[in-house]
């Protein structure tokens, strides 16, 4: 009984993950001097990208993505359509709030709006989260990480020569998401990637067509489909 | 399947729509009899196009240009250049769609094609002038300042994607001036025509390779 007992708690502690290791054990003053990573919107913008879609390491779909982002109160608005114009998604989203405007097959999938709207905020918006540690990876990288309010982890690093990363764990420390900036682009947001894992793991490439700032445009309406978060 | 198959049955419906235009050329009265009688003098149609998409959460339109290639009786390029550059092709019976990646064109992998064959040998009955009898949608015709074919989806799967179709002809060339796409209250897609090119011909390999 005890050595089942051992087994099952060796599977268990291999089967959790760990949060990649943060030093913070430098001077208090250096750590003062860290400054975290914020790849994120400072003001409201609107951003036209493609987005290719790739599974299996073969490019799966391209499709185009538009984003209203409010990082003031957390707003956005987004839209997905084929290359042929055709608008195959519409959502919008405020802190309480998801509206799905429209959702056709295979986007109409019961997650898929929630799943991609917090993609959109990892991408745009500093994590709400709460700040739990600063420091150094064991890489050297500079890295900043969040606790969200549902027990997920939010690591933002600043590697000098990988550039900037946004990191999303789980709870237990699971790899759910990986965004990285590309260094080089003239724009932060020129070219992105996000790296998915999950059951099936995808990779966006997200490149810009367009952006400007929103100002105060786009008057909210109501919509047919409305969800409480 | 059947997810996949609606969503390119879309896709198909909008470029099908496009194509829709292009034989109302000669369709210069109300009359669909004589545009099915015309329609067998078409061989060749190549066009340039601007399309213009209008959405809510654009604050202006998103400009995409391409060109159309279309050889009787089912040889069809449809191509984007920008800002996403995609190509749609059938011929001899086999569609497929290919999008960029990487400098490159490659396939779209998400299955679709066979779908698009299948809504594309729909579209091939509008090349053949027999745009009113296409039972997805119902076809109507006002004379005005400009000849405008109205079309509106028939079935409900479509009607809450497509509200309707107008098709704007200049009255005393017939030629198309504008296809109006209106998806709801806030989309809309508006595709202008340009160096319209009728039975000029086509060497067979715009039909056959991607590049």
């Amino acid at each position: 009984m005890k050595r089942i007992s051992v087994l099952i708690l060796t599977v268990f502690l291999l089967s959790c993950q760990t949060l990649p290791l943060i030093n913070s054990s430098v001077s208090a003053v250096n750590e003062n001097a860290l400054i975290c990573p914020s790849p994120f919107l400072k003001e409201k913008y609107r951003l036209v990208h493609s987005i290719e879609n790739r599974m299996f390491d073969e490019t799966q779909s391209v499709i185009i993505g538009v984003t209203l982002a409010d990082p003031s109160t957390r707003f956005i608005s987004c839209a997905i359509m084929s290359a042929e114009g055709m608008v195959l998604f519409e959502a919008e989203s405020s802190p309480d709030m998801l509206k799905v405007n429209r959702a056709l097959p295979p986007l109409d999938a019961a997650d898929f709006a929630k799943n991609m709207i917090e993609d959109i905020k990892l991408i745009f918006f500093a994590p709400d989260g709460k700040l739990k540690v600063k420091g150094i990876l064991t890489d050297g990288a500079t890295a900043c990480r969040y606790l969200e309010e549902n027990g997920d982890w939010i690591d933002v690093i600043n590697d000098r020569v990988e550039g900037t990363a946004v990191k999303r764990y789980s709870p237990s420390g699971i790899l759910k998401r990986h965004i990285k900036f590309n260094k080089a682009a003239g724009n932060i947001y020129q070219n992105i990637e996000l790296q998915a894992y999950e059951t099936f793991n995808y990779s966006l490439l997200i490149n810009l067509i367009e952006a400007q700032p929103a100002g105060n445009q786009y008057p909210r309406t109501k919509h047919s489909r409305e969800t409480k978060k | 399947m059947k997810i996949r198959y609606t969503f390119y049955s879309l896709i198909c419906a909008f470029v099908g729509i496009f194509l829709v235009a292009v034989p109302l050329i000669y369709a210069g009265t109300n009359d669909f009899e004589k545009l099915r009688k015309e329609s067998p003098n078409i061989k060749t149609i190549q066009a340039d196009f601007v399309q213009k998409k209008s959405m809510k959460i654009l604050s202006k339109p998103l400009v995409s240009e391409g060109r159309l290639y279309y050889a009787a009786p089912d040889s069809l390029r449809w191509e984007y250049f920008k800002p996403l550059r995609s190509v749609v092709i059938t011929y001899k019976n086999n569609t497929k769609r290919y999008i960029a990646s990487g400098g490159k064109m490659v396939e779209d992998k998400t299955g679709g094609a066979q779908a698009m064959k299948i809504v594309l040998n729909e579209v091939s009955n509008w090349m053949n002038g027999k745009f009113d009898q296409n039972p997805s949608f119902k076809a109507t015709i006002n004379e005005g300042t400009n000849t405008r074919i109205i079309l509106t989806p028939t079935e409900k799967s479509m009607a809450g994607m497509i509200e309707k179709i107008e098709i704007t002809l200049f009255k005393k060339t017939s030629t198309v001036k504008s296809v109006r796409i209106i998806e709801s209250a806030n989309n809309l897609t508006q595709i202008d025509f340009d160096n319209v090119e009728i039975n000029k011909t086509i060497n067979s390999s715009v039909f056959q390779d991607v590049e």
